[in-house]
C-alpha cells in the first residue's frame, strides 16, 4: 500500500495556481523529503493531504483512504507537525500533549513524550512563553503521540538551533526504524540528505525531479568545480577558458575562476588561463554540494556551480509566510 | 470522544484568559451595587430579592450585558484560531470540523456559565450572611437563566466565527446579532408587523399571536418570559405556559442553528 498518493492534483487559488497537475507517490515505510523553495507549493500540497484545503482537480489518497472523505480516520493514524501554526498561549506544554493524547484516544504518558522532545523541564510553563524552537518541539511531541503510521512534518527544522535540528533528525530516523512513513518538507536540502530514502523537488507547483540523493546527483552531472585563483580574471581569460573543450560553464568570483568541467580537462583549463596571460596563484577542485544540486533544479540552471554559502542549515522563520505557501 | 476533547481544551483555555477574571469581577460588582440600591430601609428586614432581579439585575445585567459577553466570548472561537494558526494544530489531530465548532460551543458556553455563576455567587454569599431575609432560591435559580442566555449567545457568536475567515468579520457579525436582538428588536419587529398588517389579516393567525411569537423568537425576551415565570412561581404553568414552551424551543433553535449554519460554510472552506 502507498502512504500518500496524489494523482493529477491541481490547486487553484484566486489568481494563482499553487499546484499544477501533480503526481506524487510516497511508499509505505520510506522517508520522503519534499523539497522546493518557499512558495513552490509544498505547504499547499501538504494542506491537501491533511484536508485543510481541497484540490481543484485530481485525487489525494492517504493510507489507502480518500483525503477529504476519510480525513478524521487518516489523522487518527497520522502525526502532523504543521507549518505556520501557533500554540495555545495560556495552556502549558503538558496540557498540549494531554490534549493530543485525549484527541487520539490513546494511553500514553505525557511526560515520556515531553522527555523525548526535550521539554520535560518546561512542561508546566505556559506554551505562550516558549521560544520558536520549543514550540516546534512541542508540536513534534504532539505529532509523535500514539505511534502514528505516517508522520507529516512541514518545515520541521524551522526555528530550531543546530542541536534541535540534530534531535529532529534522530527522531525522524527512530520513527522510520519503527516502521513509520515519514514525509517532510524543507527548503534546505542539507537537512534531508542524511535521512531521506527519496526526495522530490517541487518548483512552481510542479514536481521537477524525484529520485534518491545519489540518483539526483548523477542526473545533474558529476558536479565538480575547479577553482582557479589568478592575478586578474579578465574577460580574455574567461573567454579562453570557456573555449576549452569539456568546460560547461565559467564564472568569476573576484579573481577566482569557478569552472565547471569534465574531470579530464583540468590541466588544459589551467594552461588556457596561463596562455591568455593570467598568472595562476592557486587552484583546487570541489565537489558540488547538495545545495548546488538543489539550486540547479529550483532555479532551472543546467549545471550546478559552487556557492560560497552552500549548505547553510540555519533557517529563517521570516520567509515562511509566502502567499502560495501559507 | 473528539467533541468533548475539543470542548475540554477550549474550556481550559478560556477560563485561563484574563477576560474571564474581569468578567467575574464585573458581574460581582454590578450585582453588589444593585443589591446595595435595593437594600432594606428602616424597619423593614425583608430584602426584595425579586425586585432586585426583575428590576435591576434582569434588564441591565442579564438581557443587556450577558448577551454582549456571550458574543465577546464566542466571536473568536474559530476565526481567532484560524487567524493565529492554532487551528492547524487543532485540525492536525483527529477532529472533524463539526467537532471543532460544537466542541467550542460547549467549551466556551461552559466557561461563560461558570463565570456567570461565580459572578452572581459572590454577592449572594454576602447577602446570605447579612441579617436580612434573602430569597437565595430565586436568586440562584435566576442565575441559571442568565447563564443559559449567555450560552445561546456564545452559540450564535461561534456560528458567526465559523462562517467567516477573520476575527474582525466575526466580531462585526457578532455585534450585529447583539444589536438586532438587544437594541433594535422592538423597532425591527414593529416594522415587520406594520409592513405585513395587510397580508396577516388573510392568514389564520391574529396580530397578537404574531407578537407573541416575535417575543419568544428573540432569545433575550424568551429568557425574560421564562425567568419571570420562574420568579412568579409559574414556570411551565399558569397563563403563559404555552409561551414558555415556545421560548424554550426557540432557545434550543438559537443554540443549534447558528453553529450548524456556520459549520456548513466552514466545512467547505480552504483554511
Amino acid at each position: 500500500m502507498t502512504a500518500i498518493e496524489l494523482r493529477g492534483v491541481t490547486k487553484e487559488f484566486p489568481g494563482v495556481t499553487a499546484v499544477s497537475d501533480l503526481d506524487l507517490t510516497v511508499e509505505e515505510g520510506e522517508v520522503y523529503g519534499f523539497l522546493g523553495p518557499n512558495g513552490a507549493g509544498k505547504s499547499t500540497t501538504i494542506d491537501m493531504v491533511l484536508d485543510f484545503v481541497r484540490p481543484t482537480e485530481g485525487t489525494v489518497t492517504v493510507l489507502g483512504r480518500d483525503a477529504t472523505v476519510d480525513s478524521v480516520e487518516i489523522r487518527r493514524r497520522t502525526g502532523v507537525l504543521p507549518d505556520g501554526f501557533s500554540v495555545y498561549e495560556r495552556l502549558s506544554g503538558r496540557k498540549h500533549v494531554e490534549f493530543a493524547i485525549e484527541s487520539k484516544e490513546v494511553d500514553v504518558d505525557p511526560d515520556a513524550v515531553l522527555e523525548r522532545v526535550g521539554l520535560r523541564e518546561d512542561a508546566d510553563r505556559k506554551a505562550g512563553d516558549y521560544s520558536k524552537g520549543m514550540r516546534q518541539r512541542l508540536a513534534l511531541g504532539m505529532a509523535l503521540v500514539g505511534e502514528p503510521d505516517l508522520l507529516i512534518l512541514d518545515e520541521p527544522s524551522s526555528g530550531l538551533d543546530p542541536a534541535g535540528v540534530k534531535d529532529m533528525r534522530e527522531i525522524v530516523t527512530a520513527e522510520a526504524d519503527r516502521g513509520a512513513t515519514v514525509f517532510f518538507s524543507s527548503h534546505v536540502l542539507a537537512q534531508v540528505e542524511a535521512v531521506c530514502d527519496r526526495v522530490g523537488i517541487l518548483r512552481a507547483g510542479e514536481l521537477v525531479a524525484e529520485d534518491s540523493i545519489e540518483g539526483l546527483r548523477e542526473a545533474v552531472g558529476d558536479g565538480e568545480t575547479l577553482e582557479v585563483t589568478v592575478d586578474a580574471a579578465t574577460d580574455d581569460v574567461l573567454d579562453a577558458v570557456r573555449a576549452v573543450e569539456g568546460v560547461d560553464r565559467v564564472d568569476a568570483d573576484g579573481d577566482t575562476l569557478l569552472v565547471s568541467c569534465d574531470p579530464g580537462v583540468k590541466t588544459r583549463v589551467i594552461a588556457a588561463a596561463e596562455d591568455a596571460g593570467a598568472v595562476v596563484d592557486d587552484f583546487h577542485t570541489s565537489e558540488a554540494s547538495l545545495e548546488d544540486l538543489f539550486l540547479a533544479y529550483t532555479e532551472g540552471e543546467g549545471v550546478p556551480t559552487r556557492r560560497e554559502d552552500a549548505g547553510t542549515t540555519t533557517d529563517e522563520s521570516a520567509v515562511r509566510s509566502e502567499g502560495v505557501d501559507g | 470522544m473528539s467533541l468533548l476533547a475539543v470542548a475540554n481544551k477550549d474550556f481550559q483555555d478560556t477560563v485561563r484568559s484574563r477576560g474571564m477574571a474581569l468578567l467575574v469581577a464585573l458581574f460581582s460588582l454590578l450585582v453588589a451595587v444593585f443589591a446595595y440600591v435595593v437594600r432594606p430601609q428602616g424597619q423593614a428586614d425583608q430584602f426584595a430579592t425579586e425586585l432586585l432581579l426583575s428590576a435591576f439585575v434582569g434588564p441591565v445585567l442579564v438581557t443587556g450585558l450577558v448577551p454582549l459577553v456571550g458574543v465577546v466570548v464566542g466571536y473568536n472561537a474559530v476565526s481567532g484560531e484560524r487567524e493565529s494558526g492554532s487551528l492547524k494544530l487543532l485540525l492536525s489531530l483527529p477532529h472533524s470540523r463539526a467537532d471543532v465548532v460544537f466542541g467550542k460551543v460547549l467549551g466556551r458556553g461552559a466557561a461563560l456559565a461558570l463565570a456567570t455563576f461565580a459572578g452572581f455567587l459572590l454577592p449572594a454569599l454576602v447577602l446570605i450572611v447579612v441579617p436580612v431575609t434573602f430569597n437565595a432560591g430565586s436568586f440562584l435559580g435566576y442565575t441559571v437563566f442568565a447563564a443559559a442566555l449567555g450560552v445561546v449567545f456564545v452559540a450564535i457568536a461561534v456560528g458567526c466565527s465559523a462562517a467567516v475567515a477573520t476575527r474582525q468579520r466575526a466580531l462585526i457579525a457578532g455585534i450585529g446579532v447583539y444589536a438586532l436582538f438587544v437594541l433594535l428588536w422592538g423597532l425591527f419587529t414593529g416594522r415587520v408587523i406594520g409592513a405585513f398588517s395587510g397580508p396577516v389579516e388573510a392568514l389564520p393567525v391574529s396580530m397578537a399571536q404574531i407578537r407573541t411569537f416575535l417575543d419568544v423568537a428573540n432569545p433575550t425576551s424568551g429568557i425574560e418570559v421564562l425567568a419571570n415565570g420562574f420568579l412568579a412561581d409559574q414556570l411551565f404553568s399558569g397563563e403563559s405556559a404555552n409561551q414558555q414552551v415556545s421560548a424554550v424551543a426557540m432557545l434550543v433553535f438559537w443554540t443549534l442553528a447558528p453553529p450548524l449554519a456556520g459549520l456548513l460554510k466552514f466545512d467547505r472552506d480552504d483554511l
